[in-house]
């Protein structure tokens, strides 16, 4: 093994392991929470494997569970998973010397945790290897035990009766990824307006007042920071 | 609920959207970028769909605007132990606990 690639493997490890045991609770609960709207243990699994995303995965089951079209599923995953996007640029520097098939592994595996522990790190590195070593196992080792902690959820899921209604969980996961998110008056006005969009938009046909209400959300929380500043300069 | 085929078919457009979109600059390279504004905009992509998918189920019930019932008070409590704490088990325990207390005492809704 290239021992750059060695010690930053070993550097990377040091920084994810502890932040790590965070998304223990968040596996099983997203175990439960498929298992909890119908789904078999393999098509738990098949779920968590291919999309590997909480938020969309969290995201799309009610929309999973209710029948909607797979167009909305796929928009939903879209708009749930485009902060990535950011993260991505902010990412790729780091990755842009190896190779095609590692790109495309690397970005699979670029989680929030990943993107907040990782990227600083990533990006006062000079050595390629060392740079891929610090990226790639820590992502690796976030990914098994996410994996291995959904089967958990998955397969106890079975010993909780339902009418505990476990799916809650589901949501009270999103509550607690969104509630950090609304630091700033812009952010809160993003929140209220997607969220109360959501419920007076609901009777829209083809279940389109989901994505109407997360554009308004969009739009109200630029808005609000843009009279904001003007409010500052003035 | 979607099923069979379908459901296969949802799990791999799903996978699609986290590998366009976590993929997208690190595979294509350093040759793009976002424009700032579009950039700007969509820091609040994430919180407005979040709440998007939270706020109904908190505040329906069977489909019909009903603000008083168990589910938005378990909420609030989630809430408050969000801002409160960092602890990750928290809020699970807390709010199955408030959701199951109140479905006791008011009733199931």
């Amino acid at each position: 093994m290239n021992p750059a690639f060695r010690a930053g493997a070993e550097a990377g490890l040091r920084a994810f392991i502890p932040l790590s045991v965070g998304f223990i609770p968040w596996a099983i609960v997203t175990g439960i929470a498929m298992r909890a709207i119908g789904m078999d243990a393999l098509e738990s699994m098949g779920m968590s494997l291919l999309v590997f995303a909480a938020t969309a995965q969290f995201g799309a089951l009610p929309l999973i569970a209710s029948g909607a079209p797979l167009w909305l599923i796929f928009v939903t995953g879209m708009v749930l998973n485009l902060r990535f996007v950011i993260f991505s640029a902010a990412i790729a520097p780091a990755l842009h010397e190896q190779s095609l098939a590692r790109r495309l592994v690397g970005g699979f595996l670029l989680t929030d945790a990943a993107f907040a522990v990782l990227g600083p790190g990533l990006a006062g590195a000079r050595d390629p290897a060392w740079r891929w070593g610090y990226y790639l196992v820590p992502s690796l080792y976030g990914w098994l035990l996410w994996q291995g902690f959904v089967l958990v959820g998955v397969l106890g899921a079975g010993f909780f009766p339902r009418d505990w209604s476990l799916e809650f969980m589901g949501t009270i996961a999103l509550m607690v990824m969104v509630v950090p998110m609304v630091r700033s008056q812009p952010m809160l006005v993003a929140a209220l307006t997607g969220g109360l969009g959501a419920v007076f938009l609901r009777d829209l046909p083809l279940r389109l007042g989901l994505f109407a209400a997360i554009l308004l959300g969009i739009a109200a929380g630029f808005a609000a920071e843009h009279w904001r500043r003007k409010e500052t300069a003035e | 609920m979607i099923e069979g085929v379908w459901l296969w078919i949802a799990f791999l457009l799903l996978g699609a959207t986290t590998l366009i979109t976590r993929g997208s600059f690190i595979v294509i390279g350093e040759r793009g970028s976002l424009p700032p504004v579009l950039q700007r905009a969509l820091r609040y992509a994430p919180a407005a769909a979040l709440s998007a998918l939270v706020v109904p189920d908190l505040l329906l019930v069977q489909g019909d605007l009903q603000p008083f019932n168990p589910k938005l008070f378990a909420g609030l409590v989630v809430i408050a132990i969000a801002l409160r704490w960092r602890n990750p088990w928290l809020p699970f325990i807390l709010g199955m606990g408030a959701l199951w207390a109140a479905r006791f005492f008011a009733g199931p809704a």
